[in-house]
C-alpha cells in the first residue's frame, strides 16, 4: 500500500466512524487524487491587447492601424520570422523554446459581446452570447464529477461565477490561515460540535448546517495540508505573485484540489496603453516564472496545466488617446509539459478580414479548448459540463 | 394573532419586528394587523440622491467631448452607488414597510441596470410607485422606462431591423414564463414595440418613422397592434396571472410551490391584476401562517443586513464598505448579475457566504476583522488593482447599542430569541443556547444572530 492509498483508506475509516451520518458523504479524499492532474486558470482581466502581446511584426496593416502604438521589431523577443513576443514575456519565450507553451490564436465565439461583465460571464459560464447561465463551467465540472467544494479553489476573497455550480460551489480563499481562523471562533466551534442530524435532510436548515460543516472541514483540511509545505522559491513582491505562490503551496503540499483560479486585473487600456501593458505583462510573466520554477522543483509541473485567457482582445485600430477599445478574439495560452502541440496551434489572425466594427473574426471557439481540457485532462465527459457538442482540439 | 404569527408576517412583509412592537400587537386580530400593514404603505416616497451638479454639467457638456463624457459617466456611476446606499438605509428606516419590500421584490422581477443615475433613479421610483398597484399599468410603465429601453435593446428595435430582446424577455421573464409562447409571437410582439425610445432626460418617445404600423398576429388575435395592445393580450392569458402568483408565493410564502394555493391566488389575481388585492388575500389566508411556512425561507443578503440593522442600528463610516459587504454576500443592489436576476433561496449560500454570514454579526457589532481585498472594478487602474492585497481590517461601523437597549427595555434573552429565531431550532444548538441564557443581552443577541437558524425567516 503506498502512502496515498493509505491516507485515503485511513481517512475514509475516520469519516465513517466519527462524523454524523448526514455528513458522511463528505469524503475528504476521493478518486480524482489517483490521477493527480491539476489545472490552474488565469484571467488577464479587463481585456488584454493580444495584438501587442504576440506581435506580427511584418504586417503592414498592423503598423498602419497603430501609428503610435505598434511594437517595433527591435523591442520584441523574436520567435519566428514574422512573430515576436512582447518584451515583458521573457519567461513565456523560454517556455515556448522548451516546448512548454501552446499559443492558440484568435479564440472567441459567435456574436461577441464587448462588455467586460457580459464577456466575462460568457467565458466563465461557457454560454452562447445570447444565453444567460447561472453556473460556471468549473462549477458544473464539480457537479458532473461529484466533486467537493474544495476541489476548486479561487485564490481570492469572493467566488466568481466560473466556480459556481448548480449543486456545488467551489471555495474562495486567498489565505488558508484566515479562512481557517474564521471557522475557529469559540462559539462557532461549539455550534459545529453541538449540531445533530435530526430533521436536517430536506429542510433549508439542514442545507445551512451541511454547508457550515463543509466550510469548516474544508478550511481545516486546506489549512492543515498546505502548511506542511514551504517554498524554496523567491517570488516577486506583487499581489498576483502572492496568489500564484499560494497556488504553488496548495499544489506542492499535495492538496487534492483539482482546479485553481486566479486573476490579474487592470488590462483595460483605453489610454496610454504602452507603459501600462508593459508593466502588467511583466507582473504576469515574472509571477509565472517563479510559479513554474516552484512547481518544477517539486516535480509537480508535469501534472499541472496552466490556461491563461482574457475576456476579449482589443480593437485593431488604436484610438486617439494612445490606447485601444474593447475588441473580440484573443490568444489563449496553455502551459505544461504534456502539450500535444506546443508552439503556435494555428496562424495569427487575418488583419485584412475584420468584422463591421473593425475587430478580429474568431477562428476557434473557446469552448473547444474547455472541451479538450475536460475530456483529456480532467477525465470527464465534456458534454456533461458544456452541454453543447464541441469536438475539442488536439492540445492536451 | 400569536407572537410567532406577528413575527412571521413582519419577517415576510418587512425585515422583522422588535419584541416590544410585536407584543403590543398581540391582542389584535389578523384583519386589523393586515389592514395596518397596508395603511402604513399608502404613501409613495420617491428615493432620490442629489443630482443637481451632474445635471448642470450634462447641460453644459459638448456632445463630442469624449473625455468629458467619460468623466460624466464616472460621476454618474458614483451616484448610482450613492443611490444604492440610500436604498439600503431606506429599507432600514421606512414606515412604508410592505411597499419597500415589494419594491425589492419587483426589482428582481423587472430586472434592469443602468449607469445613468437619472434614468435608473426614475426606474427605481417607478417600481416603488406601482409596487402595490395594477399589474398592467406596471408592465406598461416599465416598458416605457428609459433604463429598460436601453437595457433590453428596445432602442435598437426598428421597423427595418427588429430587435427581439425586449419582446422575448417581456414574455419569458416578466409575464408568462419560458415556453409559454411561440417564436412567431416574439417576432410579432417585437414589431409592435418598434420605435419605442426615450429622450435625454428619460421621457418616453415614440419615433414614428421607426415604428411598424402594419398588421400583426399575436396569440391568435390580428390587428395593427402597438406595445400597449401586446401587453393587454398577454395579460388575457391566465398563465400570466399564474406566473406572477408563483413568483409571489416563492418570495413571500415558501420556496416549494403548493399547486392548490397557487390556483386560489391565480383566481384572485386574474380578476383585475390588482397587486394589493392579491397580497391581502395571501396575508389574510390561514395557510400563510401554517407551521411549514414559518422560518423556512433563506434570507437574501439584503434581508440579512437590514434585519441586523433593525435590531442594532449601524452607521457605516465608509459607505464603500457597505457596498463591499453586499458584493461579498452576493447581492449588490442596482447591480443584478443579469436579466434573470438573483436566483435566491439556496443559491445565496455556499461555504464562503455561509462563513461570512455566521461571522458578520461579530464583525459588525463586536469589532471583528474581515479580509477586505476587493476585486477591482474593470475601470480601475493598475494601482487600485494591485495594491492592498492580503489585508485584514476592521470595518468602520458604529453600532448603536444605546438604541438597542432602549428598544429592548426589560426584555429577557428568551423573549429576544422569540423574535430573532423563527425556524425550529437544531436540538444541539438549543441545548447550547440554554447554557448561555443568563448572558448579557447584548452578547446573547450577537450569539443568536451568528447561528444558522438566524439565516432563515
Amino acid at each position: 500500500m503506498n502512502r496515498r492509498n493509505f491516507i485515503k483508506s485511513a481517512s475514509l475509516a475516520s469519516t465513517a466512524l466519527f462524523l454524523p451520518k448526514f455528513v458522511s458523504g463528505f469524503n475528504l479524499l476521493d478518486e480524482a487524487i489517483a490521477t493527480g492532474k491539476k489545472i490552474v486558470i488565469i484571467q488577464l482581466s479587463g481585456g488584454n491587447d493580444g495584438l501587442n502581446t504576440i506581435v506580427p511584426f511584418r504586417n503592414d496593416i498592423y503598423y498602419k492601424k497603430r501609428p503610435s502604438l505598434a511594437q517595433q521589431k527591435s523591442n520584441l523577443i523574436g520567435i519566428t520570422d514574422e512573430i515576436g513576443f512582447h518584451e515583458s514575456l521573457i519567461a513565456h519565450s523560454d517556455l515556448y523554446n522548451n516546448g512548454e507553451l501552446c499559443v492558440i490564436n484568435n479564440v472567441g465565439y459567435p456574436n461577441p459581446n464587448r462588455s467586460h461583465f457580459r464577456a466575462t460571464d460568457i467565458w466563465h459560464t461557457a454560454s452562447d452570447a445570447n444565453e444567460y447561465l447561472q453556473s460556471g463551467w468549473i462549477g458544473r465540472y464539480l457537479d458532473a464529477s461529484k466533486s467537493k467544494s474544495l476541489d476548486a479553489i479561487e485564490v481570492d476573497d469572493t467566488l466568481s461565477l466560473m466556480l459556481k455550480g448548480e449543486q456545488t460551489d467551489g471555495i474562495a480563499t486567498k489565505n488558508p490561515n484566515l479562512f481557517y481562523r474564521s471557522t475557529q471562533a469559540p462559539y462557532f466551534k461549539k455550534v459545529v460540535e453541538h449540531h445533530d442530524e435530526a430533521h436536517l435532510s430536506e429542510h433549508n436548515l439542514g442545507y445551512l448546517y451541511k454547508t457550515m460543516v463543509t466550510a469548516s472541514s474544508s478550511a481545516k483540511y486546506i489549512y492543515e495540508t498546505s502548511k506542511t509545505f514551504s517554498t524554496k522559491t523567491t517570488y516577486p513582491n506583487t499581489g498576483f505573485s502572492k496568489q500564484l505562490k499560494q497556488v504553488a503551496q496548495f499544489i506542492n503540499s499535495g492538496l487534492q484540489t483539482k482546479v485553481y483560479y486566479a486573476s490579474l486585473g487592470g488590462f483595460d487600456t483605453h489610454a496610454n496603453q504602452t507603459n501600462k501593458q508593459k508593466r502588467l505583462l511583466s507582473v504576469y510573466d515574472e509571477a509565472m516564472a517563479a510559479f513554474i520554477k516552484d512547481l518544477k522543483q517539486e516535480d509537480s509541473f508535469k501534472d499541472t496545466l496552466i490556461l491563461t485567457f482574457s475576456e476579449f482582445g482589443r480593437r485593431v485600430q488604436q484610438n486617439a488617446a494612445n490606447g485601444t477599445d474593447h475588441g473580440t478574439a484573443n490568444q489563449v495560452f496553455l502551459i505544461g509539459s504534456q502539450l500535444k502541440k506546443p508552439g503556435f496551434y494555428n496562424p495569427m489572425a487575418d488583419l485584412s478580414n475584420l468584422d463591421e466594427n473593425g475587430d478580429l473574426k474568431y477562428e476557434i471557439d473557446f469552448r473547444e479548448i474547455y472541451t479538450s481540457v475536460l475530456n483529456n485532462w480532467l477525465d470527464i465527459d465534456a458534454k456533461k459540463v458544456i452541454g453543447k457538442p464541441f469536438s475539442g482540439l488536439n492540445v492536451v | 394573532m400569536t407572537l410567532q404569527e406577528i413575527v412571521h408576517i413582519y419577517n415576510r412583509v418587512g425585515f422583522g419586528i422588535s419584541y416590544t412592537a410585536a407584543s403590543a400587537l398581540q391582542n389584535k386580530s389578523r384583519a386589523t394587523i393586515v389592514s395596518q400593514v397596508f395603511d402604513a404603505s399608502r404613501k409613495v416616497k420617491p428615493l432620490t440622491v442629489d443630482v443637481s451638479e451632474l445635471t448642470a454639467q450634462v447641460r453644459n457638456a459638448q456632445r463630442n467631448d469624449r473625455k468629458k463624457l467619460r468623466s460624466l459617466i464616472k460621476d454618474s456611476v458614483k451616484k448610482v452607488h450613492e443611490l444604492n446606499i440610500a436604498w439600503i438605509y431606506r429599507l432600514g428606516t421606512t414606515q412604508e414597510v410592505l411597499r419597500e419590500k415589494m419594491t425589492l421584490f419587483w426589482a428582481n422581477h423587472f430586472v434592469c441596470h443602468d449607469k445613468n443615475i437619472l434614468h435608473i433613479q426614475q426606474y427605481n421610483n417607478t417600481l416603488r410607485k406601482h409596487a402595490l398597484g395594477n399589474f398592467k399599468d406596471f408592465v406598461v410603465a416599465i416598458s416605457k422606462e428609459a433604463a429598460m429601453i436601453k437595457y433590453l435593446n428596445t432602442k435598437q428595435n426598428k421597423k427595418e431591423k427588429p430587435n427581439e430582446n425586449f419582446a422575448r424577455e417581456l414574455m419569458e421573464l416578466f409575464t408568462l414564463g419560458r415556453d409559454q409562447y411561440s417564436e412567431k409571437d416574439i417576432k410579432e410582439a417585437a414589431r409592435a414595440f418598434t420605435g419605442w425610445n426615450h429622450d435625454f432626460v428619460g421621457n418616453f418617445r415614440l419615433r414614428r418613422f421607426q415604428h411598424d404600423y402594419g398588421e400583426k398576429t399575436f396569440f391568435g388575435e390580428t390587428g395593427n397592434f402597438d406595445g400597449d395592445d401586446i401587453i393587454e393580450i398577454i395579460l388575457k392569458q391566465k398563465q400570466c396571472a399564474q406566473f406572477i402568483c408563483e413568483k409571489v408565493y416563492r418570495y413571500f410564502v415558501n420556496d416549494q410551490l403548493d399547486p392548490s394555493r397557487i390556483r386560489e391566488m391565480t383566481e384572485v389575481f386574474y380578476k383585475d391584476y390588482d397587486i394589493e388585492n392579491l397580497m391581502r388575500f395571501v396575508l389574510l389566508s390561514d395557510w400563510f401562517y401554517d407551521q411549514k411556512n414559518i422560518g423556512t425561507k433563506i434570507k437574501s443578503p439584503v434581508e440579512f443586513l437590514v434585519g441586523v440593522h433593525n435590531v442594532v442600528p449601524m452607521q457605516f463610516e465608509k459607505e464603500r464598505e457597505l457596498v463591499y459587504l453586499q458584493k461579498l454576500l452576493g447581492q449588490h443592489l442596482l447591480f443584478p448579475p443579469n436579466v434573470a436576476g438573483w436566483k435566491g433561496g439556496r443559491n445565496w449560500i455556499n461555504p464562503n457566504t455561509m462563513m461570512l454570514r455566521l461571522n458578520l454579526p461579530s464583525i459588525l457589532l463586536a469589532k471583528g476583522a474581515i479580509a477586505l481585498d476587493e476585486k477591482g472594478a474593470f475601470e480601475d487602474d493598475f494601482q487600485r488593482f494591485n495594491t492592498k492585497r492580503n489585508r485584514q481590517r476592521k470595518l468602520k461601523v458604529l453600532p448603536d447599542w444605546e438604541m438597542f437597549y432602549s428598544e429592548q427595555k426589560n426584555i429577557t434573552t428568551t423573549q429576544l430569541q422569540q423574535v430573532l429565531l423563527v425556524s425550529p431550532l437544531n436540538k444541539g444548538t438549543a441545548t447550547y443556547l440554554d447554557k448561555l441564557a443568563d448572558q448579557d443581552l447584548k452578547e446573547y443577541c450577537i450569539q443568536l444572530m451568528s447561528l444558522p437558524e438566524y439565516q432563515l425567516c
